[in-house]
């Protein structure tokens, strides 16, 4: 029987709200606003109250989907990746790479941004990066 | 003159199947003639009424609610009507504090042989909404 | 403190309790915590911050019915445990609470009736007068003022759900707020005043006046004074406060005796 709060940063906007997640034998069962932060004193918007369901939600993919005639058809990773980079290079090719934009996500974490937009600006060569938290 | 007559109130009226929409029901089949601003919905106990019905029926546009059932002792399923008796009393009281006239909201019993009662009610509670004018919750600019 | 650290220690050692849920200090911050271990026990403290101990621990005790656990009180903490116990939430004789009394500070900032539980063995009973300005000034004002006052508290809505996340009281697993025919899904803001007054007719013979739905309210709308109104109205109407260690049942959680009339205002 083990139950703690863990004191993190929100990750869905900008502002960095102080939750802290519910842990309960390891699993993570909800959040509450950390009230020590000057950022948020104690509130949340609905997001950050709900912060935790993603990370356990059921509708999370366990592995690559491509679609095959209309439907999706789970696939390897090495299948999936080597279908992106080739399509990505084709359009790249035709139609510049202007024509190419990414949409990260708030759920990801910073490293993995970081990595996207590394491989838009450096790979690709577009300056179209945006974010999900932005709309 | 021409704008006070033009005001036609939307009272919704709560009616338990048993008692007070059987009495709605004879007070039409007496052919007596009462407001036809009132717009009955039958449940089957006037204890069924969550005072979110009540709430809801304000939020989109009621100007008056009307919720009737049996005597008590005459509730067909016992003690429906002991916990409506309750619910109404708080709301109205909540509604005061809020800035919703009270008066806007009715409770009556109505018995099945009580068409005239009925009747007389519904006349009533018309003219008093129409001097309380509609309800402020239509005007509410966040809700559009 | 010490009082606190070497009672729950003995009932941790003596096998009374499982654990004990408080609040630990860590990195400069009191966070809530299961102690299992009385090795743990260094960082137990009280904390200034309040968050609501009696909800978290509904989880624990719902997953561990059969253990027996210890939790930290404040006369709030108590009022709340008192009214899960009504409500069949959680099992009295599972439960071992262990009182602290508010500092004056904190006392103050909630304006609480009463900052101390009926048994403490930290800190001192102090009493802090009620403050009614807010409520007067309202029921001061005539009826459209008053509407408008509220229209515009509650205008400023956000629909985060925190005052009913963080209620104490509000055990529900399915929750009204979330019924689609009465409160649409997915629009924000939420429809004035239908949100707001749904739950407060939920808090009637619930509301345990703690206030931290107040605190946790993003916009700064007035709830605790809304939510007092409405205990004043059921206490008036049927003499029954929700947090009173009595052996009765709330008004709204029975159909009632039929002796319960509207007298005034009904012609």
């Amino acid at each position: 029987m083990n139950y703690t709060t863990i004191p993190t940063t929100c990750a869905y906007c900008g502002c960095g709200c102080e939750i802290l997640f519910e842990v309960l034998d390891g699993e993570l069962v909800g959040t509450i606003p950390s009230k020590a932060n000057p950022i948020n004193h104690g509130s949340l918007c609905i997001k950050g109250w709900t912060a935790h369901e993603f990370v356990v939600s059921e509708k999370r993919l366990k592995s690559p989907l491509i679609r095959k005639n209309g439907e999706f058809k789970e696939a390897t990773w090495d299948e999936a990746l080597n279908l992106v980079s080739s399509t990505l290079k084709e359009i790249k090719e035709t139609s510049g790479p202007d024509s190419l934009a990414c949409l990260s996500s708030a759920k990801c974490t910073n490293e993995e941004n970081y990595l996207m937009q590394k491989v838009m600006r450096a790979v690709v060569g577009t300056n179209n990066v945006d974010h999900c938290a932005r709309l | 003159m021409l704008e006070e007559s033009s005001f036609e109130p939307k009272i919704i009226a709560f009616c338990c199947n048993w008692c007070s929409y059987a009495g709605a029901d004879l007070a039409g089949g007496m052919r007596l003639k009462y407001s036809s601003t009132i717009r009955p919905i039958r449940v089957m106990c006037s204890g069924r009424i969550s005072p979110h019905f009540i709430i809801k029926a304000f939020q989109e546009g009621a100007d008056g609610v009307l919720v009737t059932g049996c005597h008590i002792g005459d509730c067909h399923y016992m003690k429906g009507n002991y916990i409506t008796a309750k619910r109404v009393a708080i709301l109205r009281e909540l509604f005061n504090f809020i800035g919703i006239s009270p008066e806007r909201l009715r409770l009556e019993w109505v018995a099945a042989s009580e068409g005239d009662k009925f009747a007389r009610v519904a006349d009533e509670f018309t003219e008093k909404i129409k001097t309380l004018g509609p309800s402020s919750i239509k005007n509410i600019s966040f809700n559009k | 403190m010490e009082a606190l650290k070497n009672e729950v220690e003995t009932l941790l050692r003596e096998g009374t309790i499982s654990a004990f849920l408080g609040m630990k200090l860590i990195k400069g911050q009191s966070i809530p915590f299961l102690f299992t271990h009385p090795d743990d026990l260094e960082q137990l403290t009280i904390g200034e911050a309040r968050y609501p101990l009696a909800k978290i621990i509904l989880k624990v005790a719902h997953k561990y019915p059969d253990h027996h656990l210890g939790i930290m009180v404040r006369g709030c903490d108590e009022k709340a445990l008192i009214e899960l116990y009504r409500n069949k939430q959680l099992d009295r004789c599972k439960l071992v609470p262990m009182g602290v009394a508010c500092s004056g500070e904190l006392a103050e900032k909630c304006n609480c009736s009463k900052p101390y539980p009926s048994q403490f063995i930290v800190g001192e009973a102090r009493e802090i007068s009620f403050d009614r300005a807010i409520l007067e000034k309202i029921e001061s004002l005539p009826l459209d003022e008053r509407f408008g006052y509220w229209i515009n508290q509650l205008g400023k809505c956000i629909k985060c759900y925190g005052c009913r996340n963080i209620c104490p009281v509000c055990f529900c697993e399915v929750c009204t707020l979330e019924d689609a025919p009465l409160i649409p899904l997915g629009k924000i803001p939420p429809e004035v005043p239908a949100f707001h007054l749904s739950r407060a007719f939920h808090m009637a013979g619930r509301c345990i006046d703690c206030g931290l739905c107040e605190e946790g309210c993003p916009v700064d709308i007035p709830l605790r004074t809304l939510y007092r109104k409405v205990r004043e109205i059921v206490q008036e109407l049927f003499d029954y406060l929700p947090g009173e260690d009595k052996e009765v049942v709330a008004p709204l959680q029975i159909l009632g005796d039929g002796s319960f009339e509207i007298t005034e205002g009904n012609p």
